[in-house]
Formats: structure tokens, sequence, C-alpha cells
């Protein structure tokens, strides 16, 4: 019975909501716009069942006094301030905001900062040109950063303007002006947009059949275990 | 010699990092900067659309990514209030309202536009699929209230907006995989054209969808920020971060060369 109404039900909406794809009758758009809604009731549940998570992994994490478990001490304090400070007072509230300005952004912004200092010294170390591929994929990634950015227009047009003639505007030299962000947007369009086209397509044989597998109930794992 | 070298200490290049960001942001020095053919379409779209048209501007990042979305919400903005187009803001990051909600009303100031008139800003409301396809049928089933708690009824913007009907884009600023939701929900389902603003990590991802046409234009990164601010004539945040960006770019492409350099020479003296 656990697992025969979720199945029931799963069959029953996965249906209709497909049906209502195909159908404009004002009874199928009356459903349609009608599960939307129990859809926009459902979801804040997904928040409660994610703080819940959170909470029950750091209290484990405390508890059994697992590897820097004091961070879990950190995570609660920084959760119960917000909380006690957004929930009563609104997330317009001085407080809230000087906390969120000047604690949550600068930290963030940290976080995703310190990528930069990873990712030149990893570059730098791990980066080679060990097979072909590798060697194709070099390339590529520093003709698209350097079309990225205005320096490599800059340098390519000043590499053309050492060639003898390329001061006359009609010169063919100068139809290969601004041949850094050019080539970036070859490499972005025709061989980048190819292989994108082909992900796209390929995950989304995938989705479409998944689906199919989950309304039939072939495809049951995310009941989870047990009966 | 060559081995000290391949295992420098990984804190120089650190060092090295820290003063390419430091130095061209203290000493900005301009760039020219090419307008690519994404940035000018999205441009001559919103440059098209008459007075008192509406634009939606989803903001979609958090705060570890604004420092390319927000140049870009910027110069969108901007563009929108001197031409009479109105923005209604809204976004799918639940850590995100503060800071789009700032972000507005102090682009709004700087341009004299008016909150309730000019703009609004509904916030945030969970769920991403519920979410873009209430909105669909009805915004006020979704947003009741603005995000100052405002029963979206009352604020005269809203006055003759339903659904995506009556909206003219959406502009996805975006840091993830959204602008990818948006468009299968939004523009699949009720036509809604959408335009991208997005981090530089996702630009490559962008790319089937402006060839089809279901993206009507796209802000690249910081390049793409600076590009608008150029055509607005307007060099703003985007400008300096691409210089920033252009300086970072570059020690890496040398770093990479140099690595590859001296893994050659190794491997050479070992043959």
């Amino acid at each position: 019975m656990k697992r025969q109404v979720p199945l029931a039900l799963c069959f029953l909406f996965g249906i209709a909501m497909i049906l209502t794809q195909f159908s404009p009758h004002s009874y199928s758009q009356a459903v349609y716009r009608e599960v939307i809604v129990w859809g926009l009731i459902i979801s804040p549940f997904a928040l409660v069942l994610a703080v819940a998570t959170l909470a029950q992994t750091h209290v484990s994490r405390i508890r059994f006094r697992s590897e820097h478990w004091q961070y879990s001490i950190v995570v609660f304090v920084g959760m119960i301030t917000m909380v006690c400070v957004g929930v009563p007072f609104g997330p317009k509230n001085s407080v809230f905001e000087w906390l969120y300005d000047n604690v949550q952004v600068p930290m963030d912004a940290t976080m995703f900062s310190l990528l930069a200092f990873f990712i030149a010294s990893a570059a730098f170390r791990a980066f080679r040109a060990r097979a072909f591929e590798a060697t194709l994929l070099l390339i590529a990634a520093m003709i698209v950063m350097l079309g990225n950015v205005p320096v490599g227009d800059l340098f390519w047009n000043k590499l053309l303007s050492l060639i003898p003639g390329s001061d006359n505007p009609e010169s063919w030299v100068n139809s290969f002006a601004d041949g850094a962000s050019r080539f970036r947007q070859w490499i972005l369009d025709i061989p980048n947009g190819a292989a994108r086209r082909g992900i796209i397509l390929g995950v989304s044989l995938g989705v479409i059949s998944q689906s199919i597998r989950i309304i039939l109930g072939i495809e049951r794992s995310y009941l989870g275990g047990g009966d | 010699m060559l081995e000290k070298f391949m295992n420098m200490d990984r804190r120089i290049i650190f060092i090295l990092v820290a003063l390419v960001v430091i130095i061209p942001t203290l000493i900005p020095v301009r760039l020219p900067i090419t307008v690519s053919e994404p940035t000018q379409k999205l441009y001559d779209f919103i440059e098209e659309l008459p007075s008192g048209s509406t634009i939606m501007m989803a903001f979609d990042y958090g705060p570890s990514s604004l420092a390319e979305p927000e140049p870009m919400a910027k110069a969108v903005m901007q563009h929108c209030f001197s031409k009479g187009v109105r923005v209604i803001g809204m976004t799918l990051y639940p850590n995100t309202p503060t800071l789009a909600d700032k972000l507005m009303r102090k682009i709004a100031d700087e341009n004299n536009a008016v909150y309730g008139q000019d703009y609004v800003f509904l916030g945030y409301r969970p769920g991403t699929l519920p979410v873009i396809l209430g909105m669909g049928t009805n915004i006020a089933n979704v947003f009741e209230t603005d995000y100052a708690k405002t029963p979206i009824t009352e604020i005269p913007i809203m006055e003759n907006i339903t659904n995506y009907d009556q909206i003219d884009l959406l502009l996805d600023l975006s840091a993830g995989s959204l602008t990818e939701a948006w468009i299968i929900y939004a523009n699949t389902r009720y036509g809604l054209k959408i335009a991208a603003g997005v981090t530089a990590v996702i630009i490559a991802q962008m790319y089937p969808y402006l060839q089809s046409g279901q993206l009507v234009g796209m802000l690249p990164g910081y390049l793409g920020a600076a590009q608008y601010e150029k055509l607005l004539n307007a060099p703003g945040d985007g400008t300096v971060g691409l210089n920033t960006a252009s300086f970072a770019h570059l020690l890496i492409i040398v770093l990479v060369i140099l690595g590859n350099v001296a893994f050659f020479i190794r491997q050479e003296r070992e043959a």
C-alpha cells in the first residue's frame, strides 16, 4: 500500500499532465492550471525538508564529534541568527540586511574568488599537451580565453600591423582583423554548438525515456528502499 | 633548475594572480572592445521596444557570482529606464532577493525611475518549475505581493500585466543552468521571448539556443557587460572588470605556455 498509492498518483498525474500539453480544451487547461498551483504549494515543503536534513546531518556530526565538528556549531549559529532576525522582522529589516551585506555576501564572494587562484595554479601544473586530444583542447581553450578578452584582438591586430601593406585599408591583411574574437566565435558556434546540440539531444531522449519509466512504474528508485 | 621551475611554490602563482587582479583594478586601462553579435542582438531588441513596454529580469545568481551579472543588470536597466521600458524583477535563488532589491533600487535612483511605476521587484518564490510555469498562467498566483509585501494588485506597473503575454522579454541573469529551464518552460510552452546574461562558464552551453532563435540575445560574462556599456557609451563596472579579467586570462595563458615548454624540455632530456 505504501508503494502502490505513490505509484498510482505518479501514473495518474504523469498521464494527465502529458495530455494537458496536447489538449487546448478548457477542462484540460483548468486541470493544468490547478496542478501548477498545487506545485507552488508543495514546493516550500522542499525547503523545510532541506533545513531538516541539514540540521540532522550537523547534529549527528556534533554528537559523534566527527572531524571538524566545530564547524557544525558555526552552521547552527549562522542559521539560528538569520532565522531569529529574518522570520519575525522580515528580510528588509536593517539588522538582517547588515548581516547579509557584511557577512553572507563577502563570504560567498570570497569562496568563489579563490577559484581564480586555484585555476591558475592547476593550469600551470596540469594543463599539458600530452596527447593529440589534449593539445586540441589546450589550443581551443587558449583561443577562447584570448577571444573572451580585448587583449586577444589587441595582440592579434598588432601582429597583423607588422605585415607589409597592412596600413592600406583595402589590403587583404585587414580582412583578418580581430582574429582572436572571430576565431573564438567560430569555435563556440561550430564545434561547440555541434557538440552541445548532441549532448542536449542525448539528455532530452534520456529524460523522456526515464520519465516514461517513472510514470509507468518501471523505475521506482525515487520511492526509496523498504516496503 | 627545470624541476624547480615545474614544482614552483604555488604561493608565487597566487601572488601573481593577486597582482594581475589588483593592479588593473587600481590603474584602469582602456582596452578596445569589439561588440559581439549576441550582445548586439539584445541591445537592438531592447532599443526597438516602444516606451511603456515591459521586460522581466530574473536575478538567478547568488552573492558568490555577482561580479559578472551585476554589471549586466546595471547596463540593461539603465538602457530600459532611458527608453521608458518598465522592468519587473524577480529571482529563483533564495539568497538573492536582498541583493537584487538593493541593486534595482540603486540603479533606479541613478536613473530617476519610480518604484511601482517604472519598476518593481517581486522577490523569491520556492520551486523553480512551478514558478516559471505558474507565471505563464497568472503572475498574481505566484507573487501575491512584491518584495515589500505590497499586494501586486495595488502596484501600478502590474495593473495590465496578467501573465507572460504582456511581457516583451525575459532577461535571465544567470550563474547556473536556470536559463535552460526558462527556455524549456517559458519559451517553449508560452512563447515568451528570452535573452540571457550569463557568467563566462555558461556561455558555451547557450550557443545552440542562440542559433535556434530560442534566445534573442546574450551577454557573455564580463565581455557582454562591457560590450553593452560600450553600446550605451557608458563605461562602468563591466569595462573595469573586463580589463582585470584580461590580465588574469593573459597570466593563465602565459603560465600554461611556460608549463608546457618546461614539460617538453624535460621530456626531451629524458628521451
